[in-house]
């Protein structure tokens, strides 16, 4: 495989993981953010800290990074989400900015502004595959059952599901944290696979890209952002002399998306078991089941 | 002591401009319950208006400042047409506004980008600000009086049409409860139209006090963030609490730029959101947020 | 007209609930017993679904409190309320409209039969068991009310009637002691209700627990409710069994005020 075709699948691997976090939040639980990139800056700022300065092992310092994501996103998710109302929405914009304001003026330890240079490059190929892999197998359990099920309800009629027994403050917490910790494990990825970091990598572009990708996908379908995370990906790359109409798109496809099929590309189908019944459906049986076709 | 008056008329001065924009965002969320992230949109799109009717067509400031107004608030209005009323008429559920708002807020900011570029513009010499003796206690700016006068005039007026008007009346109603305004037989399409269009038309007011202030770039909408905060600390669809939060905010920012280090302003803005929500999180003048109802 | 017993699973003692002023609930109080099929009836805005809210903790009680099996409730949260094993349906349907018949109960279902979350990341472990146990008492359940054959279909697709079973059936299936159903028979025509009727005895007699029925109209409690409380303007006019009621001149001034508003 060539460098390049080697970097794209690496960079595939990362964003897919972030997405996934970031899938779960929004597509499962219905939690709108802003701010996801900011949990990729911290793993990523972490793990180049401690392998760097530290020389923890590049595998400690990945998952440490995620953790410490993950407690941050603890923080601020119990004010904000135990209230009905855009106040994590809201937070987690400022939440982005704080995290880029403090990596800027962290001094020697952040190196400011102008980037850290020197991140020991522990992100191979197989790194990045092995942790997508894992990522993913747990993801694609945890929503296959009871906590996906809990997550959905909490979406679909909070009210509906704290009469049901959820404490549904407490299923939208865990489901930031989590998406926090795969967004921390991805940064922390992408900081070893560059070798250089800098704040502005992870600013609102970022965080909305990885937004666009879940809402292309289909909100609710694990499947659907796989999926579009390697069109967008791809496209992106293939579109890079025109960078500056790349925002315009991501844009564009987060409003055309909403207005014409808010279910995105997959809708809430899941490939797997599914599959089958899926296809018979799609090829077959559309004209009788054309409320189930749908969605 | 002068310089500590001069940096509270500053902060007031600044915070009036974030209550223009917090004002017209609350009053969108108390009347659909989402926020509006697109909001910092239109006040780009009356910025560069007033610009361009300023500089191209030579057209005085108080035209200029007329189109401006009413080009923002006709965006507001399509961008709501085009792109939430659809969505508000399939489904009941905010996260899709939410998702589109911030969609229209980077088509916005991005048709900017791509068609007059990115670059800083600054406005002629439109509002004067030259330094303003006040009696001898301090020195502050022609411009910072302005802003604050211009703030509390427009505040003003949209309090009138609240109070005094049946349609400021049909939004107190929507804002208490959208469906039972339809029921009762207000024409709601418009009535958000409506909405929209003050909320818009306020925006390009606070967008051309900030264009003179920093000057234009496509990315100035950005500043919103900051109004979000005020409503926030205000108290999420309260407008007086979008008023006073916007004014702590403002204070805030002048008095830390002052006094301690103009880098962290942008900080203490998001020390008072933490703050705020670990302590009061519905805000000042918050209701009905918790889940019980 | 209650006797005194040590058998009360739900007693409200003194509650008071206003709107902006408008009272809601004005001095409610009444018990009721263990196993009890209790009825609780009134015409439309008479307080009958606040009730409800202020019990299962959607609303709090300006003034007054609510006993459990002798304990206090008056200010635990919704779920906690839900997880002393009380489980109600709503007038107004609140299914997951995008979710099958039964993956509707078996998020319920799951509140009795779960795992850890390692457990449920990995699919080792308990996992399988549990999730076959789910599945396969949620179709149990289904069958009950007669849906069995509907389980994959989506729920804003069953008719109407349906959706109203769905409801019972996911309140069933978190296995309460205590049932609320909010006009279980509300839009349904009355040969659908008359099923409604079999299959709350059914339910009643087979799982020997209480029930707490609203309706607007009298017609169902007074076939199927041997102790009925009747509510107006928010206040208790009258309590009995249905004879009582029935003959009740409050009552019948209620329900003949509210026919001629109607007209």
């Amino acid at each position: 495989m060539s460098v390049y075709a080697e970097g794209i699948v690496v960079l595939l691997c990362v964003n897919a993981i972030a997405a996934m976090g970031v899938s779960l939040l929004t597509g499962f639980t219905g939690i709108f953010s802003l701010g996801h990139a900011g949990y990729m800056a911290v793993g990523a700022y972490m793990a180049a800290i401690l392998t760097l300065r530290y020389e923890f092992h590049f595998i400690v310092a990945i998952l440490l990074g995620g953790v410490l994501a993950a407690i941050i996103a603890y923080v601020i998710g119990v004010p904000t989400l135990k209230l009905i109302g855009d106040y994590y929405a809201i937070a987690s914009i400022g939440l982005g900015e704080a995290i880029r304001l403090i990596l800027e003026n962290g001094g020697t330890i952040t190196r400011g502004a102008r980037g850290f240079p020197g991140i020991p490059p522990y992100t191979t190929l197989a790194v990045a595959f092995c942790f997508f892999i894992i990522m993913a197998f747990f993801m694609f359990n945890l929503i296959n059952g009871r906590f996906g099920r809990a997550f959905k309800a909490c979406r679909d009629d909070y009210i509906a599901a704290s009469l049901l027994g959820y404490n549904t403050a407490k299923y939208r917490i865990l489901s930031l944290v989590l998406s926090a910790f795969y967004c921390g494990i991805s940064g922390a990825l992408l900081a070893g696979f560059l070798s250089f970091i800098q704040p502005i990598m992870f600013d609102m572009m970022k965080s909305t890209e990885l937004t666009s990708i879940v809402v292309f996908g289909g909100l609710g379908s694990m499947t659907g952002t796989l999926i579009s995370v390697v069109i967008i990906t791809l496209i992106t790359e293939l579109f890079r002399p025109i960078s500056q109409y790349r925002m315009l798109i991501y844009g564009a496809i987060l409003v055309i998306v909403m207005v014409i099929r808010p279910e995105g590309i997959m809708g809430q189908y899941e490939f797997g078991r599914k599959l089958g019944k899926t296809l018979k459906e799609k090829f077959l049986g559309n004209h009788f089941s054309k409320e189930g076709g749908k969605s | 002591m002068d310089i500590l008056l001069q940096q509270i008329i500053n902060g007031l001065s600044l915070g009036s401009v974030y209550a223009l924009i917090a004002v017209g965002y609350s009053l969108v969320y108390s009347v659909l319950m989402f926020s509006n992230f697109a909001h910092g949109g239109f006040l780009v799109i009356g910025g560069y208006i007033c610009y361009f009717a300023l500089n191209s067509m030579g057209t005085g400031i108080l035209i200029a400042g007329f189109l401006s107004l009413l080009g923002a608030g006709v965006a507001a209005v399509v961008t709501e047409k085009v792109a939430y009323q659809p969505i508000r008429e399939n489904t009941n559920n905010t996260l899709y506004l939410l998702i589109a708002s911030m969609g229209m807020s980077i088509v916005i900011e991005n048709i900017f980008v791509v068609t007059i570029g990115g670059r800083f513009r600054a406005l002629p010499a439109i509002i004067p600000t030259q330094p303003v003796h006040l009696f001898g206690l301090a020195t502050t700016s022609a411009f910072d009086l302005i802003s604050l006068l211009a703030a509390g005039v427009f505040l003003g007026i949209l309090q009138i049409i609240l109070v005094k008007t049946k349609w400021g009346l049909a939004i107190r109603a929507a804002a208490y409860n959208l469906r039972i305004a339809g029921l009762m037989g207000v024409n709601v399409n418009l009535l958000i139209s409506i909405t929209f269009f003050i909320a818009g038309t306020l925006a390009a007011v606070g967008g051309i006090f900030l264009a003179v202030r920093y000057t234009l770039y496509p990315q100035l909408g950005a500043i919103t963030i900051k109004a979000f905060v005020a409503a926030v600390i205000g108290g999420l669809g309260s407008l007086p609490g979008a008023v006073v939060g916007s004014i702590i905010l403002g204070l805030a920012e002048m008095l830390t730029a002052g006094f301690i280090s103009s880098q962290l302003r942008d900080l203490v803005v998001f020390f008072f959101l933490v703050i705020t929500l670990l302590v009061r999180p519905q805000g000042l003048f918050g209701k009905n947020i918790s889940e019980k109802v | 007209m209650v006797e005194v017993s040590d058998n009360l699973i739900l007693r409200l003692d003194h509650l008071h609930k206003y709107f902006g002023g408008v009272p809601a609930v004005k001095d409610i109080s009444f018990s009721i017993q263990e196993g009890e099929l209790f009825g609780l009836i009134g015409p439309n805005g008479a307080g009958k679904t606040t009730i409800f809210n202020l019990i299962t903790g959607v609303y709090s009680p300006d003034s007054g409190k609510i006993y459990y099996q002798g304990e206090d409730i008056t200010a635990l949260k919704t779920y906690e309320v839900i997880n002393k094993n009380i489980a109600r349906t709503f007038q107004n349907l609140r299914l997951f409209p995008h979710s099958t018949a039964l993956e509707n109960v078996m998020v319920a279902m799951q509140q009795h039969h779960t795992y850890s979350f390692g457990e449920a990341i990995t699919h080792f472990g308990k996992w399988q068991k549990k999730e076959r146990e789910i599945k396969s008492e949620s179709m149990d359940i289904l069958a009950l009310v007669g849906l069995a054959q509907r389980a994959e279909q989506k729920a804003r697709t069953l008719p109407y009637g349906m959706q109203r079973r769905l409801e019972i059936a996911r309140a069933l299936a978190l296995k309460p002691k205590f049932l609320l159903l909010d006009e279980p028979a509300a839009g349904m025509n009355p040969e659908e209700v008359n099923e409604l009727n079999h299959l709350i005895l059914d339910i009643h007699s087979k799982f020997k627990f209480t029930i707490l029925i609203i309706e607007h109209h009298m017609d169902l409690v007074m076939e199927i409710c041997p102790h009925i409380i009747c509510m107006n303007f928010g206040t208790k006019i009258a309590e009995g069994n249905p004879l009582e009621i029935q003959r009740h001149p409050e009552v019948l001034k209620a329900y003949l005020g509210e026919e001629v508003d109607e007209l």
